[in-house]
């Protein structure tokens, strides 16, 4: 909301206030001001000027040739300056925009020749200098302005606007106007509101203005009928007023009626009365499907949850929100139904919602409006209009109908409590004036008083004892209370197992395993559901999605990582990701309607296709299930066996005959660790110079966390030498890497140390369906040095294993390396 | 043999062993002196053809030649020795301006990095680590926080409703933990909730729909306003390693009372500067006392119990303490952002 300094000093002494002041004190003590700026800053370069001779343009018939005196702001001689406006002549005062001033919309005047004549300047219309909408001629100034004086000074328009957050007044309804800004200024700074009449002028006698209301969603209206009216502009000072707050003045109705709005907070209606059903006016709920035309020239469809303004049955304005087109004042509109009203704030919240208009007038209704408001503002807008034009008249007295009642209040305070709850020391009597000051009523006892809550700050705001006290609080100033140290006992935090994990995890990923840490949204698009085959799962959506189509909250992790594969593997030939983040399952949803969360571990490890390094085994893969494993370590679980995932249960973005998957001890899964589905990558772009080997993996903390627990414990360092050896075997394809490694160790009866997979090896000379396998083997006993007996006896029992598996042991160790 | 003839074998060797560039040449020398078949071994074989007088002193000359040679050998060893060390010290051919090698690093994620760092500091004042669900009830999010349906203050969160009805929402603020902590913890108690929120925003350089925030709570007996101020100072002192000024000034939250804007000075200027627009004061965080309404839905009582809440903008802090201009980069996953927080 604008609020313009000169408007503010129509209700409180600003003397010895500059506008920084004033935003300074409402930034502390009331509200967040967004900024102050400097009204029409476009018009300091434009002069006023006086129009000493016009004649004709010799080569252009509708063109004049006028000399200017802009007096001091001049060199001393006459500006030259061609006009095509109708309307100017000799001995007008003129706004005079000279060669080198920048004009609304940034343009830079410069000199020009028009039709062969030099002109020095330019004089200028309303609408040139974004002042209205008038292009018609000229904007001529009063005679009295000064020669040579920027016209905003002469004119009185220079001026400060201060913008106000709209949310920080959420909860003040009386600070939407000009008036509860400058309440809170004279408390501020112990001056007084300059009074206003709020009495409406004599009617004639008869019956009220008919009024009928027949709905809940109405508690007052007041219609007051009003003759004698010459519409026209309203005066400059006000047109002035509503320009510095982004008005733009239409004519004097409008501008009168907004004036008040933005004056007193309280929005108003001027129809014209003979467009309206001698019957006078009924509120009530619209019937189905029932349509009228706004103001803004829109048709509007309505329902039973709107509530609308008739006469004679016919729809005249949606209540609260906007008028219609059809009862609009005119030019030559001479009778007038003022309307001011209470209308029930979220009855007016939903329509404006619900048909997309948010106007000045639903703000305000909103945010739960004084019902004693709406008498002072009819008041305040007849008086005015009669201070403008004295000889309109009233023709019956106003009709006031509705059930509402003041919501003035009592609430108890104590002043003790005040103390301990700011935790400043503020005495007994401070408490008392700053309370007054904003208009509350004090009466004092001894420990509990009784504060009575005057009508415009009882309608939402103020109703408890803490709402009191910020009011003392903030008036008080917030920077006088002195800052104090939490004392408590001196205990630690208890431990937190989640958080303690994703650290452990986050620190071996992030450091020894070379990964980055990505943050992405929580938000799947329905291109990426599709592309990687999920769109079929259950998915929680949101209903107002920011961009169309990513609506559905993530129930995994990892898809999110794999949408930024082709990106990344774009930046970089070899790249490690890894998110820790929630999932939402809505098909297991608990009783109050929250669905299961899960707390996952997704990784991702991309690089060229080309880019294998010499080293066994090399694969992505490998390196995946190593790294899995060694998380699972780290955070102290034993590592459940890996088993090779069936290719008609593989998750889609698997590969369906590359990928493993560890249990956890309830069968819940824990790990699965596989490379990307090949048609997937190629979907994603991942081929051509993006051809990419890629190994996913996806943790669940969920299971991590209630996994057998392995701590570290250290082995001691052997006493005597291990023993070096190489076992290769000989085997048919379909038996394991891993049963092959249990039947070495089973051999070394409690000696196999260290077993390294260094080769794997398949070629003519071991047959079709056979591969060969050789392992480092390292051999440790506790009590002695292993001799070359125990070495033969070792290679015997692991040639016997062999054969129990259908292998053999090949004695050429060294094997050949394919 | 005569004395002189040894004498000039002896001269020879040794002039061969000074002249000796590396240790091979003096092994060889060293062979073809003393070695089978070598010069020594060949007077040696000759003693017994001597006549017995001669013999002795033959013998005697075979030694010290050969001794000669030796102590030659090991002089100018320890010659070569020493010039190997000189020339690598001399270090030539090493050129200390050439660029190292990139080191392969991983790195943490900049909101893991300030959450930490945010994290230890509350922990150490007592403070404990809560979390919450991100898919919440409207209960918790808005209801319980005094925001009741048809309350203008929703205007103020721009929600994303899920599913349904009007019952899930995705968090629009860490706050619905306030009531979970409430409901769950005997007070007294403090703690923290770091996590992530979400706005229907429309998303540019400053603005994303996802953000990160930190939620505070502390519920306690005679917890006032003053401890707010102290706890923040205290915070703001250990984050930028010196005191900063801060201010409270009104701010309307329905679910304090009363309700602040906590400013601080800006730590990056003294006159004003782009991060600060220009004010000298840095937006940093909501706060103020939790409401009575807000205590009794946790089954707190208001009137034996106080409380101070505080939301502070992990995202900001994110991109005030490294200087990212754009949020979207936040949460984008690229590893052009990424790596550069090894
Ligand atoms: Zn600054």
């Amino acid at each position: 909301m604008n609020i313009s300094f000169r408007w503010l000093a129509r209700h409180v002494d600003l003397d010895g206030l500059t506008p920084a002041d004033v935003a300074n004190d409402l930034t502390i003590h009331t509200a967040e001001v967004e900024g102050v700026e400097p009204f029409a800053p476009h018009l300091a370069d434009v002069v006023v000027g006086h129009v000493v001779e016009r004649e004709r343009h010799p080569d252009a018939d509708k063109l004049n040739l006028c000399r200017v005196d802009i007096g001091p702001a001049g060199s001393g001689e006459l500006l030259q300056i061609v006009c095509g406006a109708p309307n100017v002549d000799r001995g007008q005062r003129v706004a005079v925009a000279r060669i080198g001033t920048r004009l609304p919309g940034g343009i830079k005047l410069k000199k020009s020749k028009i039709r062969g004549v030099e002109s020095q300047g330019m004089i200028c219309s309303l609408r040139e200098l974004e002042l209205g909408d008038d292009h018609s001629g000229i904007w001529v100034l009063p005679d009295d302005v000064t020669l040579g004086v920027d016209v905003s000074t002469a004119c009185g328009l220079d001026d400060h606007v201060i913008e106000i957050d709209n949310k920080s007044l959420t909860h003040r309804p009386d600070l939407w106007g000009h008036r509860g800004i400058a309440g809170e200024i004279a408390a501020l700074r112990g001056r007084k509101l300059r009074p206003l009449d709020f009495g409406l002028p004599k009617t004639k006698g008869g019956d009220p203005y008919p009024v009928r209301i027949e709905t809940e969603g109405c508690s007052r209206y007041i219609g007051l009928a009003i003759d004698g009216l010459k519409n026209g502009a309203a005066p400059a000072w006000m047109r002035h007023l509503l320009l510095a707050v982004g008005q733009r003045p239409i004519d004097l109705c409008v501008d009168l009626s907004n004036f008040v709005m933005l004056d007193l907070g309280q929005p108003n209606h001027l129809f014209d009365r003979r467009r309206l059903s001698p019957e006078g006016i009924v509120v009530r709920d619209a019937h189905e499907g029932e349509t009228m035309a706004t103001l803004d020239e829109v048709e509007r469809r309505l329902g039973p949850e709107d509530m609308l303004i008739t006469s004679g049955g016919e729809a005249v304005a949606i209540a609260g929100v906007m008028g219609g087109e059809a009862s609009k004042v005119t030019a030559d509109t001479t009778e007038l139904l003022l309307e001011v009203a209470s209308f029930h704030p979220t009855t007016v919240r939903r329509t404006s919602a619900r048909i997309g208009l948010r106007t000045d007038a639903s703000a305000r209704f909103e945010k739960s409006l004084d019902p004693t408001l709406p008498a002072k503002a009819a008041a305040h807008l007849v008086n005015l209009l009669r201070e403008i034009q004295p000889d309109v008249s009233f023709p019956r007295p106003p009709g006031d109908v509705g059930s509402w009642k003041d919501p003035a209040c009592k609430v108890t305070l104590r002043p003790e409590r005040v103390r301990a709850i700011l935790g400043a020391d503020i005495p007994d009597d401070d408490v008392a004036t700053k309370l007054e000051s904003l208009g509350f009523g004090v009466k004092r006892a001894k420990a509990s008083w009784t504060v009575s809550v005057p009508s415009a700050r009882a309608t939402k705001d103020v109703g408890i004892e803490e709402d009191l006290i910020e009011e003392v609080g903030r008036l008080y100033g917030y920077g006088e209370i002195d800052e104090r140290v939490l004392q408590a006992d001196i205990v630690p935090p208890p431990r937190d197992d989640r958080r303690a994990l994703v650290r452990t995890l986050q620190d071996r990923l992030s450091g020894a395993a070379l990964y980055h840490e990505a943050m992405t949204h929580t938000f799947h698009s329905d291109e990426l559901l599709a592309a990687l085959k999920l769109a079929d799962e259950p998915h929680l959506e949101v209903r107002n999605p920011v961009i169309e189509g990513y609506r559905s909250i993530r129930r995994s992790v990892l898809p999110s990582l794999v949408s930024l594969l082709a990106h990344n593997r774009r930046q970089r030939a070899e790249f490690r990701l890894y998110e820790i983040g929630k999932g939402y399952r809505p098909e297991t949803a608990n009783e109050a309607g929250e669905p299961r969360e899960v707390h996952e571990l997704a990784l991702v490890h991309g690089r060229a296709a080309d880019e294998r390094k010499g080293t066994f085994p090399d694969g992505l893969f490998h390196h995946m299930q190593a790294l899995v494993a060694d998380l699972v370590a780290c955070a102290d679980r034993a590592m459940p066996a890996w088993e090779r995932g069936g290719s008609d249960e593989a998750p889609s973005v698997f590969h369906p005959g590359k990928w493993i998957v560890a249990k956890g001890r309830d069968g819940e899964v824990l790990a699965r660790v596989g490379e990307l589905e090949p048609g997937l990558a190629r979907d994603l772009g991942l081929e051509g110079e993006l051809a990419s080997e890629v190994a996913l993996a996806e943790v669940s903390l969920d299971a991590l966390l209630v996994a057998e627990a392995q701590p570290l414990v250290y082995r001691p360092i052997a006493r005597f030498p291990a023993v070096k050896v190489d076992v290769a075997v000989a085997i048919a394809e379909n038996v394991s890497a891993g049963d092959v490694a249990a039947a070495i160790e089973g051999a070394g009866k409690g000696l196999v140390d260290r077993l390294d997979l260094f080769d794997l090896y398949r070629g003519e000379n071991l047959g079709a369906g056979r591969k060969s396998l050789a392992y480092h083997v390292s051999l440790q006993a506790a009590d002695k040095t292993l001799g070359e007996k125990e070495i033969q006896k070792f290679l015997g029992r692991v040639e016997r294993a062999f054969e129990r598996l259908g292998g053999e042991l090949r004695r050429d160790t060294a094997p050949p390396t394919g | 043999m005569k004395a002189e003839d040894l004498d000039r074998l002896q001269a020879e060797a040794c002039d061969a062993v000074r002249a000796g560039a590396t240790k091979d040449e003096l092994r060889r020398i060293e062979r073809e002196h003393l070695g089978k078949g070598g010069v020594v071994a060949d007077i040696l074989a000759s003693i017994p053809s001597l006549e017995p007088a001669e013999r002795r002193a033959v013998g005697q000359g075979a030694n010290r030649l050969k001794q000669a040679i030796l102590a030659a050998i090991e002089a100018r060893e320890n010659e070569l020795d020493a010039e190997a060390l000189a020339a690598e010290r001399k270090a030539e051919g090493f050129d200390a301006s050439l660029p190292p090698p990139a080191l392969e690093r991983g790195a943490l994620h900049p909101v893991t990095r300030v959450t930490r760092e945010l994290e230890d500091i509350f922990t150490s004042m007592g403070y404990r680590v809560l979390d919450g669900p991100e898919v919440e009830l409207d209960y918790y999010n808005f209801e319980a926080l005094n925001i009741p349906k048809d309350h203008p203050a929703r205007e103020m969160y721009d929600t994303f409703w899920c599913g349904e009805g009007e019952n899930l929402l995705l968090r629009t603020h860490t706050s619905p933990v306030q009531i979970r902590a409430l409901q769950k913890l005997e007070p007294p108690f403090r703690a923290i909730v770091p996590g992530r929120c979400f706005r229907n925003e429309t998303v540019d350089a400053s603005h994303e729909h996802t953000f990160h925030q930190m939620e505070g709570l502390v519920v306690g007996e005679d917890i006032t306003v003053g401890h707010l101020i102290g706890t923040m100072k205290t915070f703001l002192r250990e984050l930028f390693q010196r005191d900063l000024e801060v201010r409270l000034r009104p701010g309307y939250f329905p679910f304090v009372e009363p309700g602040f804007e906590l400013d601080a000075r800006c730590p990056f200027c003294e006159q004003g500067c782009s991060v600060c627009k220009r004010t000298t004061w840095i937006e940093l965080c909501p706060c103020g006392m939790v409401h009575p309404a807000v205590l009794r839905h946790g089954g707190v009582d208001p009137e034996r119990y106080t409380g101070f809440a505080f939301g502070l903008g992990l995202s900001r802090l994110v991109m005030l303490r490294y200087r990212i201009d754009d949020i979207r980069q936040i949460m984008a996953g690229d590893v052009r952002f990424l790596e550069q927080f090894a």
